[in-house]
């Protein structure tokens, strides 16, 4: 009977993990987006830009426009705040 | 012989810093000479040239190696390998600062590298990345495989300074929160956010320590800040400050990312189902949904008006963060880690000589910062050109490197009892059904009635 050692045993299970998750990534998972309801939503996602693994709004490829309501009433900066100061 | 360095929090403070003030200094001399205040023109503010110093792999659908391609299309490794770069960089300063060894800090600081890296290659893949799996589940993931797997090597130990990574990317982190951008967005969104947020809070992290006795109060924190406030990155910001085990942020990531997904994919046919108006939809969405991408995804999914509505809520919710970390760590020195054996004379010294510094350099770059954005057109466009230029994706990198040595360290055993209880699970749901009943009341006080008739469009 063969036996590793405890290095081989680790090489072992460390190639069997990352053989097991390529076949998850590249295998499973591409599949599943052939799946019409998660095809319609990434589609939905790409065509409106939005990034749904954005962990804060920075990191949102598209920043979402404010809504008409905020731009109605909102002065952010009063006419003449000039942007002279900021050119060289 | 033990040399003298720097205390983490510090050295923490000193690197993040610097980090922002360099990307706000590189991002000033690159100004445009034209139009600077024009936000139609720089719709993502200022084009800042480090921002070609930190790429991370994109998208990808089955062939991994479509996550390294540049605009052109071709193979382009060189910003993915000067992020990387910027892990090795910045972790080599704090090992120096910190009076640790250079030599045998920087082999094990490339393999952690190239995991941190495959993490994000992980997280690219569309199914993952359009469900909102984030990338902190996978560098966890990947930290936790290598070490259940081969174990943690001798060379590798001394770059496992993942408390530092994470510590250092929440100062860098701090530069984003920009109360005067978000406190722009509107009374009736800052009435969902701001009255709901606090009372989930406080509520959910009683009902976790006084009724389910959940041993650990630093996990019922995290789990209620997480859940509360913004998901995984409040969650960051809130364990630092509560000095949570790096288990307890494992286990709260791992509960908000699979409640999150649920939430994102069935809040928008309930709220088409029980025929609620798209306005107060969408405060409902963004004021329970944890994660920000997850919030515009599903207001998205609603229409323009709800999704406009909920990424406004979601953003007002975001910029509680720094507020809700400062809080959380002043009530933590001053109460929780008290020593009721000293002379009470010593409390103010006792709780200062516990406070995470590291929340003083977060809170510093986000009142400069926003002090900065409110300047004018032109200052905010520079702000936000440097944040979302570079500072935001280099504490990414920075944040998937302290996962990864997360992974690697975490030893879930400790966590069993709890676990096997399921308290932290019944916690959420509740804290989580709370939040989504005072939202829904709040959102359809404000945006249903209140000021109806300013939100019409």
């Amino acid at each position: 009977m063969t036996t590793f050692t405890s290095s081989q045993a680790a090489a072992v299970r460390l190639v069997s993990g990352a053989a097991v998750t390529a076949a998850i990534w590249c295998g499973l998972l591409p599949q599943l987006l052939r799946l019409e309801p998660i095809a319609r939503h990434v589609a939905l996602m790409e065509e409106r830009q939005v990034d749904p693994s954005a962990m804060y709004y920075t990191e949102l490829d598209r920043l979402p426009l404010r809504p008409a309501w905020i731009e109605r009433v909102l002065v952010l900066w009063p006419e003449g705040a000039s942007a002279a100061c900021y050119t060289p | 012989m033990l040399k003298k360095g720097w205390h983490e929090d510090i050295t923490a403070c000193m690197i993040g810093l610097t980090v922002v003030a360099l990307a706000l200094a590189v991002t000033w001399q690159a100004r445009p000479f034209t139009e600077a205040g024009i936000r139609e023109q720089y719709p993502k503010g200022w084009p800042t040239p480090l921002a070609q110093t930190v790429g991370k792999p994109g998208a990808w659908v089955s062939a991994p190696q479509d996550a390294f391609r540049g605009k052109t299309g071709g193979i382009d490794l060189q910003p993915i390998l000067l992020g990387m770069g910027w892990i090795v960089l910045i972790g080599a300063a704090g090992t120096v600062l910190g009076g640790r060894s250079l030599g045998a800090f920087l082999p094990g600081a490339v393999a952690l590298a190239v995991m941190a890296c495959l993490a994000y290659t992980l997280a690219g893949q569309k199914t993952v990345k359009y469900y909102n799996l984030e990338y902190p589940l996978w560098a966890l993931a990947v930290g936790l495989f290598v070490g259940n797997a081969a174990g943690v090597p001798r060379w590798l130990s001394p770059a496992l300074i993942g408390e530092f990574f994470i510590k250092t990317g929440l100062v860098i982190f701090g530069a984003e929160v920009l109360v005067s951008r978000l406190l722009a967005l509107g009374l009736p969104g800052l009435m969902t956010a701001w009255i709901v947020t606090p009372i989930v809070l406080v509520a959910t992290y009683l009902f976790g320590v006084r009724v389910l006795r959940i041993p650990s109060r630093s996990l019922c924190m995290t789990l209620a800040a997480d859940m509360s406030v913004c998901g995984v990155s409040a969650a960051i910001a809130t364990a630092g400050a509560c000095k949570a085990k790096k288990e307890e942020l494992s286990l709260t990531i791992g509960l908000s990312l699979f409640f999150t997904v649920i939430m994102m994919v069935a809040m928008p046919p309930v709220i088409d189902g029980l025929g609620l108006d798209p306005l107060v939809g969408g405060a409902w969405l963004g004021g329970t949904i944890d994660a920000t991408g997850a919030v515009v995804a599903a207001g998205e999914t609603l229409g323009k008006e709800a999704g406009e509505v909920a990424a406004t809520v979601k953003m007002i919710q975001n910029s509680m963060i720094g507020l809700i970390a400062f809080a959380v760590a002043v009530y933590w020195a001053g109460w929780v880690d008290r020593d009721v054996t000293r002379p009470k004379g010593s409390l103010v010294g006792e709780a200062w000589r516990r406070f995470p510094r590291f929340i003083l350099g977060f809170l510093a770059a986000s009142v400069v910062c926003s002090w900065l954005h409110s300047l004018g057109p032109a200052a905010s466009l520079w702000v936000e050109g440097a944040t979302a230029g570079f500072t935001s994706k280099l504490r990414g990198w920075l944040f998937c490197a302290g996962f990864v040595c997360m992974g690697l360290q975490t030893n879930f055993r400790q966590l069993a009892p709890v676990l096997a209880s399921g308290r932290p699970v019944v916690l959420y749901v509740i804290g989580q059904s709370l939040n989504l009943a005072l939202t829904l009341a709040m959102a359809s006080l404000t945006f249903g009635w209140l000021f109806r008739k300013v939100v019409e469009p």
